[in-house]
């Protein structure tokens, strides 16, 4: 077994590695997959507890997971240890890496919000001018969406524009409350368009790869999986100069490991895959593995009442439900202010509201909450963050994690095209929040650090041509045919969409071109 | 019998299993076996039915000693604590909650920007209480306090607290008393269970990381600094 070839390498088990050895297996490929953390139990690791019953009552541990804002005392165990694996940046331009080496990754926490991206993204250079076009376009990608949505179970309504395709939902029938419909009202002179919510069901309101994914895989009897397995770097063949194995640490013990494979398809995460890429020093030619990092701005956004829902007057009728502003700006005019455009998220909440929405303390503020309880209604942003070349991460050889792996500097920042967008996102919603009768109770312009949104994207881009980008058309490396990077470090543009549904259609689509190429024996 | 004999005798019992079956399903069997010879090994009472000791929450029987804050600081946010979160609707405030002796520990184990802001913060509030009403603000009146807070309150978004000198103060620390208040044992023992001061899916460490404990680590945690020079009875001894 030990000096046994593997078919195919698979390392993580998120949604993108999920995917591929679901379509390699299937395909009759075998597959091995490391995953970096443990298995995660929730039978044995979980239990119901109060804030008292532990050590921070609910406060984050102090000094730990500074950068992990969705972080809480409850769950601190299960983001990745900013001590144990480090990245660097500089202290003026922050970034919130959030990450999970659980086994399935961070599939096992997403919100599950699931939109396709539109030819204004895959090719939106072709629209404006600016950053490169994708090497594919929806249409080609369209079928795999497809698949991955009923695989997901999205439940959403075929009431998207252009910027935002249909696909193969679960249909959502609910009638909208009549505070959305104050809103729908109010978008229509603006031209800015409100649709249903698409978010994937999954089962159980689980959609993981580790349901819905790697149980199909392992079904198959073509997969195998070992957890715990941090790899250090790809090997090379010294005859060919192809990558043929990797070494990895046992997470536990340090001790040292190797295995061999055919073809390796990187899926740890963006960042993961390219961390590992230049700590290999591989799929390199263009310069550009690295480059080009974006991913959406986040936490910009208003906080509003629904007047007549207040006082205990709060119904089913007039509050609750979500939905979705698609990008809006740069679609058929154009803005002078930024290049392409922002969503925002919608919640209608007959729940209470927070207590920082009210200048005010003690009982004042207990009537005020009181008051307003069942009258919430949230805007929050989701903007296109520019793919640029001076955004990057490289390798800082001065620090390296618990096992002795080099680790990442990190060297974004947003531009005043994100600043603006911010700026319009929040002052459109408030003009819509105006028309439609609701009081602004608190507002930010000011979006979170870059990866706040664990949209991370780009670093390995595709592009037909290989000086202009990492991998091909089919998440392929240009210089190796035999290494794949099937996560979101394949993107090209950030686009305003949640990246993971098309992350899985994309991995879905290179693992069965692999398995196809592999099969006419041409990888 | 020598200590590692008796340590071996019950590593051999248990490595009988129809010995240890038998025991477990004695009416199954026509003719049950014999009871093991004794001693029979501990390591089975170790089971799911072994009953557990009940524990009590330490903040029910104990108080907290205050180490970080000055007296001064202290009696500062005592007084803030009462005036921004007082008791009411059938609710302990944070007083009765013991926040601010929370909010010590707390603040104490935090970075250095949040020390400061709260270190600074509490400074500024006695010194504008001197300023105005030659008073500590420990002794306010809660018209005065008010006068003095009022002024600084905003509405603010979720991780984008006022970064406004004194109002980032203010809001914080008003926010971080009502955490503490409201995930105190005595909210929760005043609430109505019906009212759902909810419990929580708490996840404990997964298969924990023991890596800086490894001797082939790179890092290593430092070894504790010797308070004492080592004398030659370090752990105490049992007898054989």
């Amino acid at each position: 077994m030990t000096n046994e070839v593997v078919d195919v390498l698979i390392i993580g088990s998120g949604h993108a590695g999920g995917t591929a050895a679901k379509a390699l297996t299937e395909k009759g490929v075998k597959c091995l997959m490391l995953n970096a953390g443990p298995v995660a139990d929730v039978s044995r690791h979980t239990q119901r507890k109060a804030a008292y019953e532990l050590p921070f009552r609910g406060f984050k541990p102090p000094g730990k997971l500074e950068h992990v804002f969705q972080a809480s005392e409850y769950n601190t165990n299960v983001w990745v240890d900013e001590q144990e694996v480090p990245y660097t940046f500089d202290p003026k331009n922050p970034y919130n890496w959030v990450r999970v080496r659980l086994f399935g990754g961070r599939s096992l926490f997403w919100s599950r919000q699931s939109f396709r991206l539109s030819d204004y993204e895959f090719k939106g250079k072709s629209h404006d001018g600016f950053g490169e076009d994708w090497p594919i376009d929806h249409a080609e990608l369209s079928p795999y969406y497809s698949r991955v949505e009923e695989i997901f179970q999205v439940h959403g309504a075929m009431d998207g524009p252009p910027q935002m395709p249909d696909g193969n939902f679960v249909l959502d029938k609910e009638p909208w409350s009549e505070s959305m419909q104050r809103f729908i009202a109010a978008g229509k002179p603006l031209g800015v368009p409100v649709c249903k919510q698409r978010t994937s069901r999954g089962r159980d309101g689980l959609a993981s790869s580790v349901n819905l994914l790697i149980p199909d895989a392992e079904k198959t009897g073509n997969l195998t999986s070992v957890s715990n397995a941090v790899v250090r770097e790809i090997t090379v063949d010294k005859n060919t100069g192809q990558p043929n194995g990797v070494h990895f640490l046992d997470r536990l013990s340090h001790r040292e490991m190797y295995v061999k494979a055919r073809v390796i398809v990187l899926a740890a995460g963006t960042l993961e895959s390219t961390r590992l890429l230049l700590n290999s020093k591989l799929a390199n030619s263009s310069g550009l593995v690295g480059r080009y990092l974006c991913d959406q701005i986040y936490g910009a956004g208003i906080t509003c009442s629904v007047p007549e829902a207040r006082n205990g007057k709060a119904n089913a009728k007039l509050m609750g439900g979500g939905a979705i502003v698609p990008r809006f700006r740069n679609i058929t005019t154009k803005d002078q202010r930024f290049l392409r455009g922002y969503a925002l998220n919608v919640t209608s909440r007959n729940g209470p509201l927070e207590p920082r929405n009210f200048a005010a303390y003690g009982a004042e503020l207990q009537r005020k909450m009181d008051e307003y309880n069942g009258s919430a209604f949230y805007m929050t942003i989701m903007g296109e963050v520019l793919a640029r070349y001076e955004n990057h991460v490289r390798i800082n050889p001065d620090v390296t994690d618990a096992w002795g792996i080099p680790v990442l500097h990190v060297d974004t920042k947003y531009t005043d095209n994100e600043y603006s967008m911010a700026k319009d996102a929040v002052a459109t919603g408030s003009q819509m929040a105006h028309d439609a009768g609701f009081e602004v109770l608190s507002s930010n312009t000011m979006p979170n650090p870059p990866g706040y949104s664990i949209h991370e994207v780009g670093t390995c881009r595709m592009h037909d041509d290989p000086k202009k980008g990492v991998l091909n058309r089919w998440n392929q490396s240009h210089d190796h045919k035999n290494l794949f990077v099937v996560d979101g470090a394949a993107f090209t543009s950030a686009g305003w969409q949640n990246p993971t549904i098309t992350i899985a259609a994309l991995s879905m689509r290179a693992s069965e071109h692999l398995a196809g190429e592999m099969n006419k024996l041409n990888v | 019998m020598k200590r590692r004999e008796f340590v071996r005798t019950l590593a051999g019992a248990c490595i009988l299993p129809e010995v240890l079956l038998g025991q477990q399903t004695p009416s199954t069997t026509k003719n049950p076996l014999p009871p093991p010879p004794a001693p029979v090994p501990w390591t089975l009472g170790l089971n799911s039915k072994t009953p557990q000791p009940h524990t009590d929450v330490v903040d029910d029987v104990a108080a907290t000693d205050p180490t970080f804050f000055t007296p001064v600081q202290m009696a500062t946010l005592v007084h803030l604590s009462a005036v921004l979160v007082p008791p009411g609707n059938k609710r302990p405030g944070a007083v009765d909650a013991q926040a601010p002796q929370f909010l010590d520990f707390l603040i104490g184990d935090s970075p250095a920007p949040r020390k400061q802001l709260y270190t600074g913060g509490l400074d500024w509030l006695e010194t504008e209480s001197h300023r105005k009403y030659s008073a500590a603000f420990a002794k306010t009146s809660p018209e005065q306090a008010d006068a003095l807070l009022k002024p600084w309150l905003r509405t603010w978004m979720s991780d984008h607290p006022p970064t406004e000198p004194h109002a980032d103060f203010v809001n914080i620390a008003h926010a971080d008393i009502r955490t503490a208040t409201m995930n105190s044992k005595a909210w929760n023992d005043a609430v109505d269970r019906a009212d759902g001061n909810a419990q929580q899916m708490y996840w404990s460490p997964i298969d924990p990381d023991t890596s800086a404990d490894n001797f082939r680590a790179v890092h290593q945690r430092p070894s504790p600094t010797q308070a004492a020079p080592k004398s030659s009875h370090t752990t105490p001894s049992y007898p054989h």
